[in-house]
């Protein structure tokens, strides 16, 4: 299919890779962090980290939706879930993340209401499907899925629905790279950008990373070639000494970005004063709610929910592998008391999470250089 | 041995895009029919674009389109990539 085969030609990679080695010093070591949790499951699944020269190291960051969700969100979802009279919708990954007492699966073994959803317009479907009963949308994601969620209640309003419901739980990546960039644990050369955030917010939100905090990101998509050239990329500039956004992924990523989503999101949504991300601890105005404009649809407004904090499991490192501090393999119960199939932490849950598509993919490559 | 499979993508939604085709224009309610990357036709919301033409290459994230492939601003190192 176009857009796709030619970003997996074997001949090409292999050329980039050449390039990759003929750019990087010898006896220098560059640690590049890719935000996406999209690219850690391509750079995991199509072995990208296999073609690098050693001195190259890949961190992982907090882009994934899922592992991102703090567990007392999780126990509101489940609450929600249990009202009477309520169909509770979900995206199929957020069934297995645990809350405090268990998961959304465990909560429709018990026989609350809930189903899996591709998209908020299949739960919008349902509402008009069902008058006679409330539908709730649990709304994960970054800038990427955000316009979907405002686009399905913007719908709803104008059919005048009123048993169509939203959790939101939207959060942006730049905040929480802003708190990346400040925190004194993690020394970074450079960032491979979050091509489908950017496709919604363009290239320019981005100029902050080189201008205040003088490190070079360019955003990639999502095929292999498109990552190790993004790579290639980002040692150029190091190696130029130069400094700044550059757009691997322009065949998708406007520089402004989908004006007409932006101008959606800004009518359905607001910013919250902040919002706690999963190993992050709270981030000032890193999330969204919904808009005055659209209370009557706020799920948290129709139903009370507990709103408890709960810390993370002790046992649980997914704050550090988010943070890109240690790699899935250094966490205690990776592979062993937290697999994909028994999960503690969110970052084994989704495959974008990392410890998921290491678990996934990379073990096995690691194995073999073990023995 | 592990009994779990390793999905492709994320089940749902995360942060994926995928790349389809516009095979049929969009109805009144903003649908239009497209083919994914197997050829199966699949309904998406395309309300979030400008204007979409018969065979054109949109990017699809949770049935709905977020951008339009191929634009003309396409740099010089991408160009390099294509086929």
């Amino acid at each position: 299919m176009k857009f796709v085969d030619e970003y997996r030609d074997a001949e090409l990679g292999r050329a980039v890779a050449g390039e990759i080695l003929a750019t990087v010093e010898p006896g220098r070591h560059y640690k590049l962090m890719e935000v996406c949790g999209g690219h850690t499951h391509s750079i995991y699944r199509y072995g990208v980290d296999d073609l690098l020269p050693e001195n190259v190291e890949l961190v992982h960051g907090p882009g994934c939706p899922v592992c991102v969700i703090p567990m007392g969100r999780l126990d509101d979802a489940i609450s929600l879930s249990h009202q009477p009279n309520v169909i509770f919708t979900c995206f199929g990954d957020m069934l297995r993340v645990p809350g405090s007492h268990g998961t959304l699966l465990d909560a429709k073994a018990e026989g609350a209401d809930i189903r899996m959803v591709y998209s908020p317009l299949d739960a919008l479907r349902m509402a008009r499907e069902n008058p006679d009963r409330d539908v709730i949308f649990f709304a994960i994601g970054f800038e990427t899925t955000a316009p979907s969620t405002a686009l399905t209640l913007k719908r709803a309003k104008a059919e005048g629905l009123t048993n169509f419901f939203c959790m939101c739980n939207h959060v942006m990546i730049l905040p929480p790279l802003r708190a990346l960039l400040e925190s004194p644990d993690l020394r970074l050369d450079g960032f491979i950008g979050p091509g489908h955030v950017c496709t919604v917010v363009g290239a320019r939100p981005f100029d902050f990373i080189p201008v205040d905090y003088n490190k070079p990101i360019v955003i990639a998509g999502f095929e292999p070639l498109d990552l190790l050239q993004a790579i290639q990329m980002i040692l150029q500039q190091l190696k130029d000494g130069r400094c700044e956004v550059e757009n691997q992924y322009a065949r998708v990523v406007p520089t402004d970005g989908n004006l007409r989503a932006l101008e959606v999101m800004s009518e359905v949504f607001a910013l919250r004063p902040h919002f706690e991300w999963r190993g992050l601890g709270f981030i000032s105005q890193s999330a969204l709610k919904l808009s005055d404009a659209y209370a009557d649809f706020d799920a948290e407004l129709r139903y009370e929910v507990p709103g408890v904090r709960v810390a993370d499991p002790k046992a649980c490192q997914c704050g550090e592998v988010l943070k890109g501090v240690i790699k899935p393999w250094e966490c205690k119960v990776f592979g062993s008391a937290c697999t994909p199939e028994h999960a503690i932490g969110t970052c084994m849950v989704s495959p974008e999470g990392a410890c998921a598509a290491y678990y996934n993919f990379g073990r096995f490559a690691r194995e073999r250089e073990v023995v | 041995m592990d009994s779990f499979v390793a999905p492709e993508r994320c089940i749902t939604c995360s942060d994926e895009g995928l790349p389809m085709r516009v095979t049929e224009l969009p109805r009144a309610d903003g649908i239009a029919i497209c083919s994914d990357e197997s050829g199966a036709d699949q309904e998406v919301a395309v309300d979030l674009l400008e204007q979409v033409a018969v065979g054109d290459e949109i990017l699809v994230h949770a049935g709905v389109a977020i951008a339009m492939a191929c634009r003309p601003e396409t740099g010089r190192r991408q160009e390099r990539m294509t086929a």
